[in-house]
């Protein structure tokens, strides 16, 4: 479902983000991305959700080739893709129901159907009894699982997450993985880039892993060399 | 659509709504976002009013200034009136020639009246109004000819001209005199003043797209994280530029509204001094207001000047907004 074949990211100034990477999700898997900042697990995100573009290579959703889409396709791709951010991007003026119900409303839902899958998203964090509250009054993991509600309210098949459990306490990171599992089991693809490597063990699905803009173990062959 | 799933059932249009349902949906959602803006323009009053007064004021000027032109206009058009022909006739005609030259004339359809002054007439005025008095004792006989006095029925500078000619070749006519020279000149001058009018009236306008377009830039600005947010959850640029279009609408209505107002109270602080001014001059002169159609101009220049000044913003700088 999702391939990346022989993508490199290069910035201006010659800073090489990511070099030659290859590798495969395939439909329904669940996936952990590790290695240690400035890896270049925040890039791989980005190249995914179109934020940047490859230098070179292709990065392919479905077999559709995303550095041939339009600008104006972007925002079709983007609703495709449930993601999750390290810093939670949440709109800090809205109350928590407006925050999960935006991806819904640029959708065109309105009325009862919106509500009832806004309700739905919430549920599933746990959060129903907080959806009139500010962002600013919730602790920072639960303003996570806003973040986490918003990305999958329109159900996209793939999902992504930035350090999702970046500074949470461990039980909080298990709660927050325990939803990601969910989600995976009804079928939705998942894609976790955490530089957590106690929760990666614990969780032991396979590991793709990044070492200064390549990939030195996509988790389908034995590892090479210690990280 | 979905562009990558094409399996996919995606967003509101895949359930079931008919045609009908989703024309009244469009009109519904637009209302909608047409009341949200309201709603946030409502939230900060401050600077709402504020722009709102600039505009307002911006567009009284070139509304005041029309109207002035309308009034001048109509006024110019009671002095087109005076266009009258003067035939001077030849010595040797007589009082029945000049009678029955004026009753052709007063038949003709071209003449609204006519008016005759005999020799005697003329001295008895002239003898009053120039102050020779006894001098023109000393006259052996009367110098003056007798006048008939033309009114034509179009007084337009071209249409009385073509009258005078053609009256000039009556046989008994001296000549034929058209005071045109003094008409065409407040012609003139009454075109240069609309041209005037015209000229600040699209500076003021263009100052008007620019405000507009400058508040809008401004709120967008301020909410840069919202629309980067936006756009990360799939947002398109309709959808997030839609509410930065009705602010622009909006502030179009109350400016044209304030404008409206504006003008009317300044009509009305003049009415007093320029009756005052029109009994002076035994004038029957009333100021025009502006009428229902000139309202509706007016407002309807300000919404699209509102519009436009916010889609000049919102086209250049929300696509310089991405995320990162």
């Amino acid at each position: 479902m999702l391939q990346f074949d022989q993508v490199s990211k290069s910035y201006p100034g010659g800073f090489v983000a990511l070099e030659r990477i290859n590798f495969r999700i395939a439909k329904g898997e669940m996936v952990f991305l590790t290695g240690h900042s400035g890896a270049g697990k925040s890039t791989i995100l980005k190249l995914i959700s179109m934020i940047e573009r490859p230098s070179t290579g292709r990065v392919m959703i479905n077999n559709i080739d995303l550095s041939r889409l339009k600008r104006s396709q972007i925002p079709y791709v983007r609703r495709d893709v449930g993601i999750i951010y390290q810093n939670h991007r949440l709109l800090m003026n809205h109350t928590v129901f407006d925050n999960v119900a935006l991806p819904l409303v640029i959708e065109g839902f309105t009325g009862k159907e919106m509500v009832k899958r806004v309700h739905a998203a919430l549920d599933k964090v746990g959060l129903l009894d907080k959806q009139r509250c500010l962002p600013q009054t919730l602790s920072g993991g639960e303003q996570q699982r806003v973040g986490i509600a918003r990305a999958v309210v329109n159900k996209p098949p793939l999902l992504l997450a930035d350090e999702p459990t970046g500074n949470l306490d461990p039980e909080l990171s298990r709660d927050i993985m325990r939803v990601f599992e969910a989600f995976n089991q009804v079928g939705v693809s998942v894609l976790v880039a955490t530089h957590d490597l106690g929760l990666i063990a614990r969780m032991r699905y396979r590991t793709l892993t990044l070492k200064q803009g390549r990939m030195i173990n996509d988790g389908l062959m034995p590892a090479q060399e210690p990280l | 659509m979905s562009i990558l799933f094409s399996s996919r059932a995606h967003g509101a249009k895949a359930s079931r709504v008919n045609a009908i349902q989703r024309v009244v949906m469009f009109f519904v959602h637009h209302i909608r976002q047409a009341v949200f803006s309201l709603g946030e323009l409502w939230r900060t009053p401050g600077s709402s009013l504020m722009t709102i007064a600039v505009l307002g004021l911006s567009l009284t000027l070139p509304t005041t200034l029309h109207l002035l032109v309308k009034n001048v206009q109509q006024i110019s058009g009671g002095f087109a009136k005076a266009a009258e022909i003067n035939l001077f006739i030849r010595d040797t005609a007589t009082p029945q020639q000049v009678q029955s030259l004026k009753t052709i004339l007063e038949a003709d359809s071209q003449i609204v009246g006519v008016r005759h002054i005999s020799k005697e007439a003329a001295m008895a005025e002239f003898r009053e109004a120039s102050g020779f008095g006894a001098a023109l004792n000393y006259l052996t006989d009367n110098p003056l000819p007798d006048v008939l006095v033309v009114l034509p029925v179009h007084t337009e500078p071209a249409a009385a001209r073509q009258l005078q000619q053609q009256l000039e070749k009556e046989r008994i006519v001296e000549f034929a005199k058209l005071d045109l020279e003094w008409l065409q000149r407040l012609d003139a001058l009454v075109l240069l003043l609309q041209q005037a009018v015209v000229a600040i009236g699209l500076l003021l306008l263009s100052a008007v797209l620019l405000i507009v377009s400058n508040t809008i830039r401004l709120s967008i600005i301020n909410k840069r994280d919202e629309i980067e947010v936006m756009k990360l959850v799939g947002a398109t640029d309709a959808f997030i530029q839609r509410p930065f279009l009705y602010t622009g609408l909006w502030f179009g209505v109350f400016g044209g509204l304030l404008a409206f107002l504006v003008t009317e109270a300044l009509l009305w602080w003049l009415r007093s001094a320029i009756a005052s001014i029109s009994s002076l001059y035994q004038s029957d002169f009333q100021l025009q207001a502006m009428s229902l159609h000139e309202f509706g101009g007016l407002l309807l220049l300000a919404i699209l000047l509102g519009v436009m000044g916010s889609y000049l913003s919102v086209r250049r700088h929300l696509r310089a907004i991405e995320p990162s």
